[in-house]
C-alpha cells in the first residue's frame, strides 16, 4: 500500500479527476481524505500499486488542469523526486550508460 | 445589459470562433435565438453525433478549436462519442450544452442529464456554469485547456436560465494559467545523452506520430530524419508528416503496417518516438514491442509516458521546441563520427527492408486476390486527386486500405478516427473538412456500416451544397469484424453480414445527390480503362457532392495484419487459419 499526497485548487472536478484516475485502472480507494490546505486543498489516498502504475498515476494526475503538485510516502519519495519520473530506468543511470 | 446568450456569443468571437456546429433543442433554445447577427454562422447537421464529428473534421484539418452545441439530455450525451474521440486523438474541441434551468438540476428534470459528470473522464477540463458572471471565465478558460498542450476535449454546460439572465458586460476576458510543475520543460541535458545513445546504435529507427503535426513541428522534423537519415515509419495519424517519397520512409507501422516497419522495430537497438501514444495497434504485444530497443520520446503530454514500455530518454516539451533542440546538438557532429562503423552496417538492411515490403509491391501480400481491385481502386482515387486534397476515412478494412495506400506528404491530408475507431465519422467529419476548407477536393472513404451510421449526414451536405466526394467500399460485411471471424473465430461469421443493405445509389438520389457505382471488375485491367479513369476523374473534379459505391469482394481481406496480443514480429501475411 502507498500513499499519495496531491495538492489541487479545489476547482469543479478536480478532485474527481483525480479519483477517476485510480478507479479506471480498477484500483480500490480504501482511503481517501481531502481538506484545505493553505491556500489550495490537499488529497490523500493510500493505493495498492505496482511501479507502473504509480509512474502511470503521477503524470496522469500532473495533466489534471489544477493539480498543482504530487508526492508520495517515504518508501516512493527517493524514487519519485521529480515531475516526470521514468517508471523504467532511472534517468540519470540511463545517461550514465549511454555515456560510458 | 446582455444576455447569458450573446454573452456567451461574443466570448467565441473573442475566441476567434466562426463556425459551430449543432443541433437545437429545449435548454439551448436561448442560444439560438441570439444566432443571428452574433457574427457566428451556425452549421445545423441532422445528428449531434453528427455536429460533433463535423467539428471535430474543421478542428483537424486547421488545427483551430471545433465548436459543437447541443441541448441538455440527449443532445449532450449524443455529443459524448465524439468527445470521447477527441481526447483519443488530440483534437481541440470545446462542446457548448444546454442545461435544465439551475432550480431543476439535480430533480431528474425533463431532458436532465448529468453531463459534466458523464464526460468528467473524457474532458481535459469541463464546468457546469452557476452564474451568468462565470460565463466569460468558462468560455476563456476551456479554450485555453482545449488548445493548450496536447489538445484535447472541453465541456462547458449551461443552465438555460444563466443564457436568459442579463448582465452588464464588460467585455471577454483572458484566462492566466497558475503555473504547473507539469509544465516544466525538458532540461538542456537531453540532447547530448540521445547523441551518445545514437552513436552507440547500429539500429536506430524513428517512428513519428500525430504529435508531430500537431506541434507544428513538421519542417523541423523532416530536416532532422534528413539528417539521421535512419529507417522512419508513421502511425495512422502520422502519416503525411514524412514525404512518402523519402529514401528512408517505410510506411506505416502497426496492426497493419508495412512488413518493413514491422521489422525494423522488432530488429532496432534504438527507438525514436516523435509525438506517438505507442497505443497496441502500434505496438502489438507491449511486452515484445521493440524488444531490443532502447526508447528515447519526445512528447508533450507527460501522462503518456511509460504506459506501454518504459522509455529510457523521456524527452517532455512541444516538438517545435525539443525537436530543434536535438537537431543542433546532432549537427555538432562531424560526419566521420556520425557515419560511424556500426552506423554504416544499418545500409543493407535498410535497403532489404523496402524491398519486401513498401510501395506497390505490398499487392503481392494478397495471394486470394480478393483484396487487389478494392488495393487498385484507391490508388487510382489517391493518385488522381488534386494538390492538397484532403482524405477522411471512416473505421474498418477500407480504412487501414486507404492508410496502407495513401501517398501524400500533407501534414493534414489524412484524416481518421483512430484512437477510438468511431464508425460514422468520416462523413460528418468531410462536412466540417469541407466548410473549413472550400476551395479544396475533400474525400470521404467509407465502409458500408460505418456510412449507415451517420448517413443522415447526406441531407447536411445537400442543404450546403458542399461538394464533398464520397466514396462507400461496400462489401456488403462489417468487413474487419467478419476479418477477425474468419481468421480467429472459425468463420462464424455472428451478425455481421449486412447483405441487405439498402441501396446506397437510390438513397443519394433520395438526398439529390448524385450518386453512381462502380464494380470491382473495372479494376481488374491493370492500367485501368481510359473510359473508368475519365469517370474518376470527373467525379474529383465535379463541383457537386457525389457518392460513388464501389462494390468490393465481400471477403476481401486486409494485409499484413498482427493479430491482437501478438508481437509485431508476428505479422500475418496471408490467410492462415487460426490454431
Amino acid at each position: 500500500m502507498q500513499t499519495f499526497h496531491i495538492r489541487y485548487r479545489n476547482t469543479q472536478g478536480t478532485l474527481m479527476r483525480i479519483l477517476n484516475a485510480a478507479s479506471r485502472r480498477a484500483l480500490d480507494l480504501p482511503v481517501v481524505h481531502a481538506e484545505p490546505s493553505e491556500h489550495d486543498h490537499l488529497v490523500t489516498l493510500a493505493l495498492e500499486v505496482n511501479q507502473k502504475q504509480v509512474g502511470q498515476l503521477y503524470r496522469e494526475w500532473y495533466g489534471i488542469a489544477d493539480v498543482i503538485k504530487v508526492s508520495s510516502g517515504a518508501a516512493l519519495a527517493s524514487a519519485w523526486t521529480v515531475a516526470h519520473p521514468p517508471a523504467g530506468v532511472p534517468l540519470e543511470e540511463s545517461r550514465a550508460a549511454a555515456r560510458a | 445589459m446582455l444576455k447569458g446568450a450573446d454573452i456567451v456569443l461574443k466570448c467565441l468571437r473573442a475566441e476567434g470562433v466562426e463556425l459551430v456546429f449543432g443541433y437545437p433543442g429545449g435548454a439551448i433554445m436561448p442560444l439560438y435565438d441570439a444566432l443571428e447577427g452574433s457574427g457566428v454562422r451556425h452549421i445545423l447537421t441532422r445528428h449531434e453525433q453528427g455536429a460533433v464529428f463535423a467539428a471535430e473534421g474543421y478542428a483537424r484539418v486547421t488545427g483551430e478549436v471545433g465548436v459543437a452545441m447541443a441541448t441538455s439530455g440527449p443532445g449532450a450525451t449524443n455529443l459524448v462519442t465524439g468527445i470521447a474521440d477527441a481526447k483519443m486523438d488530440s483534437v481541440p474541441l470545446v462542446c457548448i450544452t444546454g442545461q435544465v434551468r439551475s432550480a431543476l438540476i439535480g430533480t431528474d428534470a425533463f431532458q436532465e442529464t448529468d453531463v459534466f459528470g458523464v464526460t468528467l473522464s473524457l474532458t481535459k477540463w469541463s464546468r457546469l456554469v452557476r452564474t451568468i458572471d462565470e460565463i466569460p471565465e468558462a468560455i476563456a478558460e476551456g479554450f485555453y485547456w482545449a488548445r493548450s498542450g496536447r489538445p484535447g476535449p472541453v465541456v462547458i454546460d449551461i443552465p438555460t436560465d444563466m443564457l436568459k439572465a442579463k448582465k452588464e458586460f464588460s467585455g471577454p476576458v483572458k484566462f492566466m494559467p497558475h503555473a504547473r510543475a507539469a509544465d516544466a520543460k525538458a532540461d538542456g541535458g537531453f540532447t547530448d545523452t540521445i547523441v551518445a545513445l545514437l552513436r552507440q546504435s547500429a539500429k536506430p529507427v524513428a517512428l513519428v506520430g500525430a504529435g508531430a503535426k500537431l506541434s507544428g513541428a513538421v519542417p523541423e522534423l523532416r530536416r532532422l530524419l534528413d539528417d539521421l537519415n535512419i529507417p522512419t515509419f508513421a502511425t495512422v495519424h502520422g502519416l503525411g508528416a514524412v514525404p512518402p517519397e523519402a529514401p528512408y520512409y517505410l510506411g506505416m507501422v502497426g496492426m497493419h503496417g508495412t512488413r518493413a516497419a514491422n521489422t525494423a522495430l522488432n530488429e532496432t537497438d534504438l527507438l525514436f518516438v516523435f509525438g506517438a501514444r505507442l497505443d497496441d495497434r502500434v505496438t502489438g504485444e507491449p511486452t515484445r514491442f521493440a524488444p531490443h530497443a532502447k526508447i528515447v520520446h519526445f512528447e508533450i503530454d507527460p501522462a503518456q509516458l511509460d504506459r506501454v514500455r518504459p522509455c529510457e530518454v523521456p524527452v517532455i516539451g512541444n516538438l517545435a521546441d525539443t525537436i530543434p533542440a536535438f537537431h543542433a546538438e546532432l549537427r555538432k557532429i562531424p560526419t566521420s563520427r556520425k557515419n560511424s562503423e556500426t552506423w554504416g552496417t544499418l545500409v543493407p538492411d535498410f535497403s532489404g527492408w523496402r524491398a519486401v515490403a513498401c510501395g506497390p509491391e505490398r499487392a503481392e501480400l494478397d495471394p486470394r486476390g480478393l483484396a487487389q481491385p478494392t488495393i487498385r481502386f484507391l490508388d487510382e482515387l489517391f493518385s488522381r486527386l488534386p494538390e492538397k486534397s484532403v482524405v477522411i476515412a471512416d473505421v474498418g478494412q477500407h480504412q487501414m486500405w486507404a492508410a496502407q495506400r495513401y501517398r501524400s506528404s500533407s501534414p493534414r491530408g489524412f484524416i481518421t478516427s483512430g484512437g477510438l475507431g468511431a464508425m460514422g465519422f468520416a462523413l460528418p467529419a468531410a462536412v466540417g473538412v469541407q466548410l473549413a476548407k472550400p476551395d479544396t477536393c475533400v474525400l470521404c472513404v467509407s465502409g458500408d456500416g460505418g456510412f449507415q451510421m451517420n448517413i443522415q449526414e447526406l441531407a447536411t451536405v445537400r442543404r450546403l451544397g458542399l461538394p464533398v466526394k464520397m466514396v462507400i467500399v461496400d462489401n456488403k460485411y462489417l468487413g474487419m469484424v467478419r476479418q477477425w471471424q474468419q481468421l480467429f473465430y472459425q468463420r462464424n461469421y455472428a451478425e455481421t453480414d449486412l447483405s441487405d443493405n439498402p441501396d446506397f445509389v437510390e438513397i443519394a438520389k433520395a438526398y439529390k445527390i448524385h450518386s453512381f457505382r462502380l464494380n470491382e471488375d473495372a479494376m481488374r485491367e491493370f492500367p485501368v480503362s481510359t473510359e473508368t479513369g475519365d469517370e474518376i476523374d470527373r467525379f474529383l473534379r465535379s463541383p457537386e457532392p457525389e457518392l460513388l459505391v464501389f462494390d468490393c469482394a465481400p471477403e476481401a481481406n486486409v494485409f499484413p495484419m498482427v493479430p491482437a496480443g501478438a508481437a509485431l514480429s508476428e505479422m500475418l501475411l496471408e490467410e492462415e487459419p487460426a490454431q
